[in-house]
């Protein structure tokens, strides 16, 4: 696929991120799906197909394990429904998956929605027990989530000259922007020291880099580019679409050749997307990014694999102040995924609709100005699986 | 004719010494297994120390495991043994254990196996993991450690010259469900070891031993009658200098004593290993082995009896904010992947040469599909590294290592023997480890045992 996309998001809708213990996971899907389908100003039974993003029924409150997950709560029958999962990137993938749809024709009208429901099992019980108890008995044995990332951090330190507190101002700068974000999980903004002193959960990344795990959800409304409606809709435009798995779950711990200071996946997947969108320059041709700061360390080294910088330079745009709101190239002025939370299935959804709020000029307070083209990053698994979509407000 | 023909000992890395356990304790020193290690960590620990030394197990026919600490019942231990150090498969496996003279047994036994012509390199592994009551470890001489030898048809460091069992009925202490249970000492001692002895000593002739090796506690109560036998104290008998350094290992010490022995005298030892009857083994060395010492450095002291505890917990691994949790384990996993598993083997692409741990239909580096199987190393330098502090363990945080192995390939594990995060366990980038097969975790079903990495201190 080398043509650019021909695909509109013509509605967006996104709940509150957070512990909500007053809400189902039904009722994250209502409140998400519907926001998106009034949005888009279409009836329910406009949709013709939908996929549904969640990542971890098991370890969330099983559901989310079939498409119909999707279609009882939105009472949103007799269409065919697919459940999508692909880790982190499961979201993206719902996005994929429906614009490919659409393309085929398969369908004229789709919902992509992403929503998890974490917060009612305790920690023990969630993310961290699919490494602890549940995986491979041996391999990988005593890591969790963050310390699959804290190596790359270390060895990232070791060759490239980056210093802790240029890791810990990543997660200073996104809690910042998280503080404009009225639908962030966290909406509290934090110092250096505090970052660096926070109790550590895998050497050298802290509480504070890591981000939390959250309820929440997100859907948008997707049309063929040719079926807008100018007198209806108010439309972001997928321009492309890149997903690549490049590594395994278990392969880049026992892969002599692998470095540790980047990832693949998000490389492929923004080679695929950028050329797709004709994004030769990306720090010159984009104007926002939503990445996947699941670990401070993470957004550093998504820099460099989306070609914000070259290689071995991302310190420099912490240390420039280059990606904060205001910057040259703003990240997650959403608050990222430290601020807004981790609803694994909804995440990459979440981003796509952050985008497009930005690109409708619909961002209130974090507004990046002028905004044209956006994109988002997803990476899943140990580093394995990325997604890059990238969106523009012109057709 | 039967030779001691080479021999590996393991003791843990970890002592405590009496004044540690206990207030008014003196400056003995405890060998302390670590809390992933259990005796078949141990044994096969002292069997790599074997193969250490260029010996080729392929020729071994037999094993004869010794224990009074067996971690499965109703499961031979040696044959679960010979699976994880890949021997031969289907050969003789036994287990001996109730007693503390069961090392020897196994030894005496050997010899006999050897002597019959039926086999011609039995494998001799003994190790036991004890602790006395909570309170009286200061008064007890306990430690933990494992000794693993081959006896062969072929020649070697030491030719057993002489094997002899005495029984006796009379028991100074044991155990009867659960509860130890000591006689009288003024009956039993004499009833029991003085006598027993006297049989022993009527068939010894000082003139023949250059080295007299009395494997008991009581050995003071026959000081009299061994000199009235003509025996020089002061050149003949054999101090025990293991139990100052390491503690009473069990099974296993009758054995370490023999060692002892090789490495110290040049000439004909005597072994008499007492424990309700006695085993008596006569050897001639006709060159002394490498010291003992030289696999027995980098111990660490435990700093405090709380620590002790946790060790002694051996695998219950509760970590911070955790419950009791039954981690997923699987035998047939265990078995469908143990040549990964246990056998550290990898896959060598045919085109680029790159070493890879786990199996794939084709290279990731040159997309080749040709792979040869490599057996990889278990010595390496970090590659990267982290501590995890939220999973699970007795003395978090986890280290997660990753390694590359020399020769190729590359394992990312736990690093072990860390309880305490000082200058000589923290593990960084560039740094030497070996690796070592230690329990994963324990659950009520079985232990699971990989391997984990420890530093190399040079």
């Amino acid at each position: 696929m080398k043509e650019r996309r021909n695909i509109a998001i013509i509605g967006t809708g996104v709940t509150k991120f957070g512990e909500l213990f007053e809400h189902s996971y039904d009722d994250l899907v209502r409140e998400a799906g519907l926001a998106a389908i009034r949005d888009a100003g279409i009836a329910m039974d406009e949709v013709q197909a939908a996929w549904l993003s969640t990542a971890f029924p098991e370890i969330g409150v099983f559901k989310g394990r079939s498409g119909m997950d999707l279609s009882e709560p939105l009472n949103l029958y007799d269409i065919p429904v697919t459940r999508v999962s692909n880790f982190c990137a499961s979201g993206a993938d719902a996005i994929r998956n429906a614009a490919n749809a659409l393309e085929a024709g398969e369908c004229d009208v789709a919902m992509a929605l992403g929503v998890e429901k974490l917060r009612d099992r305790s920690p023990q019980d969630s993310i961290v027990k699919m490494m602890v108890e549940l995986s491979h008995p041996y391999y990988q044995k005593g890591f969790t989530a963050a310390g699959t990332f804290a190596v790359y951090a270390n060895r990232m330190m070791h060759e490239y000259g980056v210093t802790r507190e240029d890791i810990a101002n990543i997660s200073v700068k996104n809690h910042y922007h998280g503080t404009l974000n009225e639908k962030a999980h966290h909406r509290v903004a934090c110092s250096l020291d505090q970052v660096l002193s926070s109790p550590m959960v895998a050497d050298p990344l802290t509480v504070m880099d890591s981000c939390p795990t959250t309820d929440g959800a997100a859907c948008v409304i997707m049309v063929r580019a040719d079926d807008v409606d100018p007198t209806r809709h108010d439309p972001v435009y997928i321009h492309g679409v890149g997903l690549s798995i490049s590594t395994g779950w278990d392969l880049p711990f026992f892969d002599p050749h692998h470095d540790f200071l980047s990832f693949k996946a998000t490389q492929n997947a923004a080679n695929m997307a950028y050329t797709q969108a004709g994004i030769t320059n990306p720090m010159d041709q984009i104007d926002l990014v939503e990445v996947h700061d699941c670990f401070s360390i993470v957004e550093m080294l998504t820099y460099e694999d989306l070609g914000l910088c070259k290689k071995g330079e991302a310190k420099e745009l912490i240390r420039g102040k280059a990606t904060m709101l205001g910057g040259e190239t703003p990240v997650n002025v959403s608050g990222g995924l430290l601020s807004c939370g981790h609803p694994v299935g909804a995440t990459g959804v979440r981003m796509v609709v952050e985008v497009a709020a930005h690109l409708r000029g619909r961002a209130g307070d974090r507004q990046v100005e002028g905004a044209t083209t956006g994109v988002t990053h997803n990476i899943g698994g140990p580093g394995a699986i990325a997604s890059v979509i990238v969106l523009s407000n012109e057709n | 004719m039967a030779f001691i023909k080479s021999y590996g000992v393991y003791f843990p890395s970890f002592t405590i010494a009496d004044n540690v356990l206990h207030p008014k304790g003196r400056a003995n020193k405890h060998s302390i297994a670590y809390v992933d290690e259990d005796i078949i960590t141990l044994a096969y620990a002292a069997i790599e120390v074997l193969k250490s030394k260029s010996n080729n197990l392929e020729s071994v026919d037999a094993i004869i495991f010794a224990t009074t600490t067996p971690v499965f019942k109703e499961r031979y231990h040696a044959s679960y043994l010979a699976d994880l150090a890949d021997l031969p498969k289907g050969i003789t496996a036994l287990d001996l254990g109730t007693t503390n003279r069961a090392g020897t047994d196994a030894l005496i036994l050997a010899d006999t196996m050897i002597s019959s012509g039926k086999h011609a390199n039995v494998l001799v592994v003994a190790t036991d993991i004890s602790f006395p009551s909570i309170g009286k470890e200061a008064r007890t001489l306990f430690g933990h450690g494992a000794v693993a030898m081959i006896v062969s048809k072929d020649n070697g460091i030491a030719e057993i010259v002489n094997t002899a069992s005495y029984s006796e009925a009379v028991a100074e202490e044991f155990v009867y469900k659960g509860e130890r249970t000591r006689y009288d000492p003024r009956f039993a001692r004499t009833a029991g070891f003085k006598s027993n002895m006297k049989t022993v000593l009527s068939n010894l002739t000082p003139e023949d031993v250059d080295s007299l090796v009395i494997n008991s506690a009581y050995v003071k109560l026959i000081l009299k009658t061994l000199k009235t036998q003509g025996f020089d104290l002061q050149k003949q008998l054999a101090p025990d200098t293991l139990i100052p350094e390491y503690g009473f290992c069990g099974v296993a010490h009758g054995l370490l004593r023999l060692v002892s022995a090789m490495e110290n005298v040049h000439g004909t030892s005597v072994l008499i290993d007492y424990n309700n009857g006695s085993n008596v083994i006569a050897i001639n060395v006709a060159e002394k082995a490498q010291a003992l010492s030289s696999e027995t450095k980098d111990r660490k002291s435990i700093n405090s009896y709380q620590d002790y505890l946790t060790i002694r917990k051996q695998g219950n691994f509760e970590g911070k904010g955790y419950k009791r949790i039954e981690m997923f384990s699987s035998e047939m996993i265990q078995e469908r992947e143990k040549d990964q598993l246990k056998y550290l083997k990898g896959f060598e692409c045919r085109g680029c040469k790159t070493v890879y741990y786990m199996k794939s239909a084709r290279c990731n580096h040159c997309k080749g599909t040709e792979f040869v199987e490599k057996q990889l190393s278990k010595t390496g330098t970090v590659y990267s590294r982290t501590s995890e502090h939220y999973f699970p363990g007795s003395f978090p945080p986890i280290n997660m290592i990753v390694v590359d192995l020399d020769g190729g390939g590359r394992i990312t594990v736990q690093q072990t023997d860390d309880m305490y995060q000082d200058e000589k366990s923290i593990i960084n980038i560039g740094d030497r480890v070996s690796l070592v097969l230690r329990k994963m975790m324990e659950n009520d079903a079985k232990p699971n045992y990989f391997f984990k990495c420890r530093i190399v201190n040079t």
